[in-house]
């Protein structure tokens, strides 16, 4: 099975770097080429453009595999942002031309991709951001600030929304394609965070940034809809490697139940750790039928239930944080020392409520779905 | 896993729900009379329609259409909930372990009336509290060709209403069921004891005392007890379908009052408070589905893990239930908190599902056991 293979891959090539990586809080670039040599970058991309052609489940699956086999939340996470928040943004709404020159070189790994949505001022409330992107000829000026952006100080490409209208809310937004280098683009510092700490995290600066007009994606005022069309994506490939995780973590509980000798015996065998074992495969099954769910709809052409994405996300963000604490739980003081990764699974799965759409979002759009319904 | 149901499956779920009019809440009105003539009356007269509508069609045997057959269990479960017991219990208990275990001619003389709706089956497992150990006190002593049997079961759904009651025993050590008919000499039918929830359900114990049992009417003895945890998990698969139709009455009921009841000037569903409890409940509910859906599935294609998932699905359906009655009945406020209300009823049904079947306790020490095994 594929899924086998991709586990296989990373435990052999990447998943035994993974803690170096995350407690020094760098960026694993090894690691990364490596996923886009065994095609993990492009799964779902044609094979023309550097891609497999995989259906939506197969990247789902590939996801799942790679928590499985024990890859940080942070490489996983750096991954989610630059293969469906940029490259797919760009696949999915860009030219031709726009394809051909990003979409290979994504693919591949040797250029990475960021995407840049929210703003110091402009978090859940999108429609806020202020980032303003003028017509100026055949160029776009762009000016203004994206906050909390993944791969943001590492990116080659850049996926930006800005106002082209700033009087318009949802409508005035526009997307563009920035490359590094470009003047007038800058990243502000890596932030020092909680967890994910192998993904770089930064402010990108844009001021009078000049961009060919060829660089907008799509049409002006359709970067919202190409915004929420990435939900898809966020709902189940970027949240399966959350799921697939958590499979990596109860194996290793379950390792330690095992040689753990309390009062004379495995403490795998006191009804207490069962319980705690128990629950974090109810959360597992229970999250990855969601995940399934989303991507199994994706791949028959279904428009996006909105409903179902946003249970999907709130489910896997709010339920994760119980097993995630179980499992520290279990290891005791070991539990809570980064030698062992139940401490950095902890630290890891505590951005699953917040990135993507917080919780509180996820409560908003599906009650207020409820009083359409 | 495909998550689209078939035309055909369609089109029983569809007669099915077409069933359920505001009629159907006769049954529990009879049942709750107490007078369990009329209780039988009316739960025959619904097995009848149920048939008709091609509800047994699906699952009477092990792990055929299990799929389909959440979703349309679901859709009774919601409606009429100690109806759906009864019915589930006569047919894919009692009638599915004919199905399966049951001889040429047992099958013959039974599963006709059962897949018809003609004849109320009981299944006799526990023997102390609700929990079942596979070490049964029920024991069929050899005399001749025949058993005499002799023990007590508690808690036996359909009990004071059943044509015929399958009993699960021991003889020389070996698992098997005899099947007795509600007359049978040396069998002793309790009275319905009375229950916090599913009102009207017909629940008793029972006794045997040294009941002659013919070994034409014996199911077994089997090499193992497989069979028992079989028809434990069979109980298990229905209590799961009953939490995903209670949570669906609780939250239809909730959202329906929090968009027509009002505070300051506007719905109550419009404030966080509210709203956002909603949405909790819904995601309970689309999770515990889904869970369910691909236990069945698994359960369907033999998946080696099966098992482990149903025990899962269990799990998180009846305590989610819990979760989502009492959600229910929070936002409903006062009105939700009268007797015969839907989230009154259904906050004091979702009790049962953690206890019943295989319990919360016992199922997380077996999942916690399987995944030790597998690790």
């Amino acid at each position: 099975m594929f899924k086998d293979q991709v586990i296989r891959f990373a435990q052999k090539e990447i998943a035994s770097r993974s803690s170096d990586h995350d407690l020094r809080g760098e960026f694993d670039f090894q690691s990364f080429r490596k996923l886009g040599e065994f095609g993990i970058l492009g799964l779902h991309f044609p094979e023309a453009l550097g891609g497999s052609g995989a259906d939506v489940v197969t990247t789902v699956l590939a996801g799942e595999a790679l928590g499985e086999a024990g890859v940080d939340g942070g490489l996983t996470l750096a991954y989610g942002a630059h293969t469906f928040l940029c490259a797919d943004t760009i696949f999915s709404h860009g030219t031709d031309l726009q394809r051909e020159r990003f979409i290979p070189k994504l693919a591949s790994g040797e250029w990475i991709g960021c995407m840049g949505l929210t703003e110091p001022g402009a978090g859940s409330d999108v429609a806020s951001i202020t980032t303003r992107a003028e017509r100026r000829g055949d160029r776009y000026v762009l000016n203004g600030n994206k906050m909390f952006i993944t791969n943001g100080p590492i990116a080659d490409v850049a996926v930006i929304y800005a106002k082209t209208e700033k009087d318009l809310k949802h409508a005035g937004m526009s997307a563009f394609v920035v490359e590094k280098g470009t003047p007038g683009f800058s990243a502000g510092k890596n932030l020092i965070k909680m967890g994910v700490r192998s993904s770089h995290t930064s402010e990108l600066i844009f001021e009078d940034c000049e961009i060919p007009a060829e660089n907008l994606i799509g049409q002006e005022g359709a970067g919202f809809f190409m915004a929420m069309q990435t939900v898809e994506w966020d709902r189940s490939a970027l949240l399966a490697p959350s799921v697939g995780g958590m499979t990596y973590i109860l194996k290793k509980c379950v390792d330690y139940a095992k040689q753990r000798v309390q009062f004379g015996r495995p403490i795998g065998e006191f009804q207490a750790i069962k319980h705690k074992l128990a629950d974090i495969k109810i959360f597992i099954e229970a999250a990855r039928s969601l995940c399934y769910r989303i991507a199994w709809c994706k791949d028959q052409g279904r428009p996006l239930n909105h409903l179902e994405a946003a249970v999907a996300k709130l489910f896997v963000g709010d339920w994760s944080l119980a097993p995630a604490n179980d499992a520290v739980v279990l290891f005791g003081g070991y539990g809570y020392c980064h030698e062992y990764e139940v401490e950095r699974y902890f630290r890891d799965s505590r951005l699953a409520p917040i990135g993507g759409g917080t919780s509180e979002i996820q409560k908003r759009i599906i009650s207020k779905l409820l009083q359409w319904t | 896993m495909n998550f689209d149901f078939s035309e055909n499956e369609l089109s029983i779920a569809a007669k099915v729900k077409a069933l359920l009019g505001p009629d159907s809440k006769d049954f529990l009105a009879r049942g709750e009379s107490g007078d369990l003539q009329q209780t039988r009356e009316s739960l025959l007269q619904w097995m009848n329609r149920l048939a008709q509508a091609g509800y047994f069609a699906l699952g009477l045997q092990d792990g055929k259409n299990s799929v389909p057959l959440v979703a349309t269990r679901e859709s009774l479960a919601a409606v009429a909930p100690s109806l759906f017991l009864s019915v589930e219990v006569s047919t894919r208990v009692f009638g599915r372990l004919i199905a399966v275990y049951g001889t040429p001619d047992q099958k013959a003389a039974l599963l006709p009336a059962v897949q018809d709706g003609r004849l109320i089956g009981a299944v006799g497992l526990s023997e102390s509290g609700m929990n079942l150990e596979s070490s049964l006190e029920t024991v069929a002593v050899p005399a001749g060709q025949d058993f005499l049997v002799s023990g007590t079961k508690g808690h036996v759904v359909n009990a004071p209403i059943a044509d015929w009651i399958a009993v699960a025993g021991k003889t020389n050590d070996r698992l098997a069921f005899f099947l007795l008919k509600a007359d049978h000499e040396g069998l002793s039918i309790d009275e319905r004891l009375p229950t916090l929830g599913y009102d009207g359900i017909p629940i008793s114990p029972l006794s045997l005392q040294n009941c002659p049992v013919s070994s034409g009417s014996c199911l077994g003895p089997f090499e193992d007890d497989e069979p028992l945890r079989k028809v434990r998990s069979w109980e298990d698969e229905i209590l799961t379908a009953a939490s995903l139709g209670l949570m669906r009455t609780a939250l239809d009921a909730a959202s329906q009052y929090a968009r027509t009841h009002k505070s300051g000037g506007k719905p109550i569903m419009a404030y966080q408070e509210i709203g956002f409890k909603l949405a909790e409940m819904l995601t309970l509910l689309q999770t515990a589905q889904l869970l369910a859906y691909r236990a069945a599935w698994m359960a369907e294609t033999g998946d080696r893990e099966a098992e482990l998932l149903g025990r899962c699905a269990k799990v998180f359906c009846a305590e989610s239930a819990e979760r989502v009655t009492s959600a229910s009945m929070q936002i409903l406020g006062q009105q939700g908190y009268l007797r015969g209300h839907p989230a009154e009823e259904g906050f004091r049904n979702a009790k049962y599902l953690q206890i019943a079947g295989t319990s919360t306790e016992i199922s997380r020490v077996k999942i916690g056991d399987g995944v030790l095994e597998r690790g």
